[in-house]
């Protein structure tokens, strides 16, 4: 994988997207072979190390009663904070950059509870974001949101991952919305053990359809 | 601007406190001056039945309602934490109940863990422990935390009958021992056995203290804590022994006080609305302080018309606040 580039994991509903990130992040252990970061294996990493080299991002963030916006994103910084949690003002600095960075500043001294979903997702992204990992993975970023707000959170992304100069791994059964948001495709093919991937160039899409879902498309 | 006001509110409640101890002192059976408490302490004369009241009854009384009230606070504090639920504590999860159920066996069949004073101490101790491995090792298996509570609420149920058979089947004196043990009191606490409690309530409180950050990340649960760089496994082993330990140590001179680990941590995040540990902490510990000692203020007042125990009036005064608090919360 490379820094700069945002890679989308499309596959039908319980083939394993999740399964499969999680396993990347080192989450839950892999059933064979292995996954090693330069040359160290992701399995003997630390807790803490982990948490520097990998954010992840679950589908949904419901909010927490009593938690404020600018408390959550700054949960992010743990990884890096000393034994209470202190804040240094890098660390301010950080969790305010990211909220810039999604242009969520109004919501900063909101409570969690009070937004809507598209709000939190945005959240759930600022808090990864100051975590400062060099891989982002994301599953499913997009199934509690509406058109409008599934474009924007794409749209975001893609500018994370140019500018910011992150690697970006994100699941989806969106597939329309994925092809214009990714530069490579990582397909699950609906039955057997076929995962296939797809530069942005050589995609077919019909062929993409019946090869992940085992249907044909519909247009 | 929010970090300022709590601590402010908290500056608050660090003031109430010495008025709760006056009002406490205030409201013993037997009035006493001040000049006789500070005489008590200053010029000790053995053959002054007040001065042995001061520093027999009163003051070891007032210390331990502030140590329990603390303790259970910020236990209750970290079960609901631990378990992400509003309804955790140490009363439902059942932790409690093993410190019952080993006081009640160590009672009433004369199984001691120890053949000294501390045989009704550690009995408690381990039974606390027992339950919450018990506890533990279940939350392992079942993450929903609402079955969690089912099954500490089940463990309660379960020790319970095994104390009624005990009860059942054991002579007066012990079960008059035991029915007195189980309403709870603040007053069978003796100042010599003051040091030992408060080493061990300081020890629990300390290493409370040290897991602010890791409580932090668990507001979000485990999955996301784990996320964050904390190793879980070892955070939720040092929740429940710290937990077990301030636990079984109020139980075990106190009997079982209900309700206090419920309702102070969810009056605190009521009234300071954050879900940072660096202030509902300390903020548990001072309020749960100040409830237990208002709450034994008011069993004083009544002592001589209507003796109430301690555990009816924190549940009378504890549950319509929280009940008050709920509502006005959800109106809003």
């Amino acid at each position: 994988m490379e820094a700069g580039k945002i890679y989308a994991l499309i596959g039908a509903n319980g083939r394993g997207k999740t399964t499969f990130m999680k396993t990347l992040i080192g989450q839950i252990p892999a059933i064979s072979g292995g996954i090693s970061i330069g040359n160290k294996a992701s399995s003997v990493l630390s807790p803490i190390e982990k948490s520097k080299l990998f954010g992840f991002v679950q589908s949904r963030f419901a909010g927490v009663p009593y938690m404020k916006a600018k408390e959550y994103v700054a949960l992010g910084r743990s990884p890096y904070t000393n034994a209470f949690g202190r804040l240094s003002t890098k660390d301010e600095d950080i969790v305010n950059q990211s909220f810039s960075t999604l242009e969520i500043e109004h919501l900063a001294d909101k409570f969690t509870e009070e937004l809507s979903d598209g709000e939190r997702q945005m959240l759930a992204i600022a808090k990864v974001l100051t975590q400062e990992t060099q891989y982002i993975f994301l599953d499913e970023p997009t199934a509690f949101l509406d058109y409008s707000n599934k474009k924007k959170v794409l749209d975001k992304l893609t500018e994370i991952a140019i500018k910011l100069k992150k690697t970006i791994v994100y699941s989806s059964h969106d597939l329309e919305l994925t092809l214009g948001h990714s530069d490579e495709l990582v397909c699950i093919a609906h039955e057997g053990n076929d995962v296939r991937s797809f530069r942005k160039n050589e995609i077919e899409f019909e062929g993409l359809v019946r090869f992940c879902f085992g249907v044909n498309s519909p247009n | 601007m929010r970090v300022k006001k709590n601590r402010f509110l908290l500056l608050v409640l660090l003031v109430i406190l010495p008025i709760a101890f006056v009002c406490h002192f205030a409201a013993g059976e037997i009035s006493i001056s001040w000049s006789t408490f500070t005489d008590a302490w200053l010029h000790f004369d053995s053959s002054n039945s007040e001065h042995l009241i001061v520093r027999e009854f009163r003051f070891p009384r007032f210390v331990m309602a502030c140590l329990a009230g603390s303790a259970l606070s910020v236990s209750g504090l970290m079960m609901q934490t631990l378990f992400n639920n509003p309804l955790a504590g140490p009363y439902i999860l059942g932790i409690n109940s093993g410190s019952s159920l080993f006081v009640a066996i160590s009672l009433m069949t004369g199984f001691t863990f120890f053949q000294n004073d501390f045989g009704l101490v550690s009995s408690a101790l381990i039974g606390a422990l027992v339950f919450g491995f018990i506890i533990l090792g279940i939350s392992f298996k079942i993450k929903q935390g609402i079955s969690l509570l089912l099954i500490g609420l089940m463990l309660g149920s379960f020790s319970g009958a095994l104390i009624s058979i005990l009860q059942y089947l054991s002579e007066a004196n012990a079960l008059k021992m035991f029915t007195l043990w189980a309403m709870g009191s603040l007053q069978q606490v003796q100042t010599a056995q003051l040091p030992f409690i408060l080493l061990l309530f300081f020890l629990g409180m300390i290493a409370s203290f040290f897991i602010v950050k890791p409580l932090n990340a668990f507001v979000l649960g485990e999955t996301e804590a784990e996320l964050l760089g904390i190793s879980i496994r070892n955070i939720r082993l040092l929740i429940i022994l710290i937990t077990a330990v301030l636990t079984g140590l109020v139980t075990a001179f106190c009997g079982p006080i209900a309700f206090i680990g419920l309702a102070v941590p969810n009056l605190v995040k009521i009234i300071f609305k954050t879900q940072d540990h660096r202030i509902l902490l300390p903020a548990s510990l001072i309020l749960g302080a100040v409830f237990l000692v208002f709450c034994d203020i008011v069993v004083q007042l009544f002592a001589e018309t209507l003796p109430l125990p301690i555990n009816a009036v924190t549940s009378l005064i504890g549950a319509p606040m929280v009940i008050y608090f709920i509502v006005k919360r959800i109106a809003r």
